[in-house]
């Protein structure tokens, strides 16, 4: 049986906004094995970016357990849930999110910088991944000079490069053409099958559910499905 | 941090617009600070100058309790010479014995309140710039012959002179205290100082004569003392207290330096260095509120930005380092330029002077001169970069506490 990397435990959310109360998640439980490629579905406010949150510890349940590698993140402190996320998760944002004056290959060592490596090892590992990612000839352009498509690609380096235990994609295809997402999610799933890179989606891109292993969809706020599908 | 500094620094530069003007507020504040503290300290400097190489000395020998009552009859004995004598075995002090009373001058249309200054001219000069300051006519002479009557010379201000409407030459009579009481004089030199106030009340004869009219033969008040090295103060005040015990033990002659003879000159040292902080505390909140404003707006235009570092496990403390670290560089570079603009006019001004010609009157009321020279020293040069760095510092830490408070779930998701 594969290691449970990320679990939520009768997880709610509940917004509030002066009087008004939104339930956008309702006492969901999950568990995220190593080595999933997987997609939370749903239509828009749904609670699949809000269970992507909770999961990659960027915000709190009202109630209920978030549990990253075994390990309960419901009373830690801000500081140790940043460590965690550094350690343990990677992050690919809808938006690209990378440091517009850093270049491709600078952003990509922030977070190996972030995780106290030597200069010369975050450099080399770095390259490494944005060549992977054939992004080579682009590591010392800055953002500004990229397309979407090879930010987003620069976006996947950065999340894998600090080699976590799960990377949680955010709508990552939304912003980029047919073409390009389709490479997009080639090139995540050669990550997933060669290495083994545990890759967990929100979304409701058609495309990226074509490829997720597994599909998880939210109907408000709760799990209506949870469907494994072969590959 | 290295990262950070870079970071940091390209982010200036990506908003290089905001941090110029950001810089050229500090560059043209501190700037200005730098103008006006020089300013004041040389406005200050040169009164304090004045004062002591006209009249104070940087120290004077006094008769016990004189400062207090200043009256002729306390008085200190021999003419003043064993204590000229003890003083100037420091090396480069030079003493003059004075006989200092009150007086009345006349002239055959006005009269005059009159400081009645007895001095060696020869010793007087090494002590006092007031010979130097002679626009015509000598210091007193033992006699100045014009006309039929040989007189004794005596030096009077040039306000002086205008009040009393003579010139070199003229007869004047003095009246003053004392069984003599009575004198007939030849105005044998005009003087002006850079200060009207002193001009309009001081005048100088020679010591034998002051003291025949004041009637205290061989007597003198003041021993004052001017040193090549002033900075030696301190040290040449006890030198002088131990050395006038030893040699003097039954006078008992106060030992005072200027800063204790005219407390209020002294207190106006204090002054301007309370008024320097006043100064750069005006200018630095300025700047804060600047520093503060552009950080806030860069902090609103990269909360996405700041969210995703977040979420990529970048520690709180470390995104405020960030912040402050824009702030600072940002400040380190306007002060680096404000000094580059604002020494060299500070010290050029030094140099050549302000001409002050215009407002000439007012500032000779205050023993200024017409020209003032601006001062500034390490201190004042040290300080704003001082003060500035702490203001870059305060100023960043709102717009830093923002930084560090955004959820990055919110944050990431920041239109």
């Amino acid at each position: 049986m594969a290691r449970r990397i990320l679990e939520a435990v009768e997880a709610t959310k509940v917004y509030r906004a002066g009087a008004l109360e939104t339930r956008a998640l309702d006492a969901v439980s999950i568990a995220i094995e190593g080595g999933e490629f997987s997609a939370l579905c749903g239509p828009s406010g749904s609670g699949k970016t809000t269970l992507l949150n909770l999961l990659g510890t960027l915000d709190r349940p009202t109630s209920g357990r978030i549990l990253v590698d075994g390990e309960d993140t419901t009373e830690m402190g801000e500081a140790a849930r940043a460590e965690l996320r550094l350690r343990k998760l990677g992050f690919v944002f809808q938006s690209y999110n990378l440091v517009p004056v850093l270049s491709a290959v600078e952003n990509v060592e922030f977070v190996l910088l972030l995780q106290g490596l030597p200069r010369a090892e975050r450099r080399a590992r770095a390259l490494r991944y944005l060549d992977e990612l054939g992004l080579g000839e682009l590591a010392h352009k800055r953002p500004g000079e990229m397309s979407g498509g090879q930010q987003q690609r620069v976006a996947v380096a950065r999340a894998i490069a600090s080699e976590p235990e799960i990377v949680l994609a955010d709508e990552p295809t939304a912003n980029l053409d047919s073409k390009t997402a389709e490479d997009l999610l080639h090139l995540m799933l050669r990550m997933n099958q060669d290495r083994g890179v545990t890759f967990l989606f929100s979304t409701h891109d058609p495309r990226v559910m074509a490829h997720a292993r597994r599909i998880v969809r939210l109907v408000d706020g709760k799990i209506a499905s949870d469907e494994l599908r072969s590959p | 941090m290295g990262t950070l500094l870079v970071i940091a620094w390209r982010n200036l530069l990506r908003g290089w617009r905001r941090s110029a003007v950001v810089m050229l507020a500090i560059t043209v504040g501190l700037s200005a600070c730098l103008l006006m503290v020089g300013w004041s300290h040389g406005l200050l400097r040169q009164m304090i100058d004045n004062a002591v190489s006209t009249r104070l000395g940087h120290l004077a020998v006094l008769a016990h309790d004189y400062q207090k009552n200043p009256d002729v009859q306390r008085n200190l004995p021999d003419g003043g010479r064993a204590i000229v004598a003890e003083l100037e075995r420091f090396p480069g002090a030079h003493a003059s014995a004075r006989i200092v009373g009150d007086g009345l001058l006349q002239s055959a249309r006005r009269s005059s309140r009159v400081v009645l200054v007895g001095v060696d001219p020869m010793r007087e000069a090494r002590v006092s710039t007031v010979s130097r300051a002679l626009i015509e006519g000598r210091m007193p002479l033992a006699v100045v012959t014009t006309g039929s009557r040989r007189l004794p010379g005596m030096a009077i201000g040039a306000a002086m002179a205008e009040r009393l409407r003579v010139k070199v030459g003229d007869k004047v009579v003095v009246h003053a205290p004392g069984e003599v009481g009575l004198g007939a004089y030849r105005v044998s030199g005009i003087f002006r100082t850079s200060s009207s106030e002193f001009d309009r009340s001081h005048a100088y004869l020679r010591i034998e004569d002051a003291q025949r009219l004041l009637s205290v033969p061989d007597r003198v008040t003041e021993v004052a003392v001017l040193l090549d090295d002033p900075d030696r103060l301190p040290e040449f005040q006890a030198f002088a207290t131990s050395a006038l015990a030893a040699a003097l033990p039954d006078a008992a002659p106060d030992v005072l330096t200027w800063k204790e003879r005219e407390p209020r000159l002294a207190a106006m040292l204090g002054l301007m260095a309370d008024l320097t902080w006043i100064i750069y505390g005006a200018v630095f909140v300025a700047m804060a509120f600047g520093i503060a404003n552009a950080l806030l707006m860069m902090v609103y235009e990269r909360i996405r930005e700041f969210g995703m570092l977040r979420a990529l496990g970048l520690q709180s403390s470390r995104l405020l380092a960030l912040v402050l670290l824009e702030s600072i560089v940002m400040t380190v570079f306007g002060t680096l330029i404000g000094l580059a603009v604002g020494l060299p006019i500070v010290l050029w001004l030094g140099h050549v002077g302000i001409d002050l010609t215009s407002f000439a009157n007012d500032l000779t009321e205050f023993g200024i001169g017409t020209t003032v020279y601006t001062r500034i020293e390490l201190r004042d040069v040290l300080l704003p970069v001082v003060v500035a760095l702490v203001t870059a510092v305060l100023a960043a830490l709102w717009p830093a506490w923002k930084a560090v408070r955004l959820r990055p779930a919110e944050a990431i998701r920041h239109i």
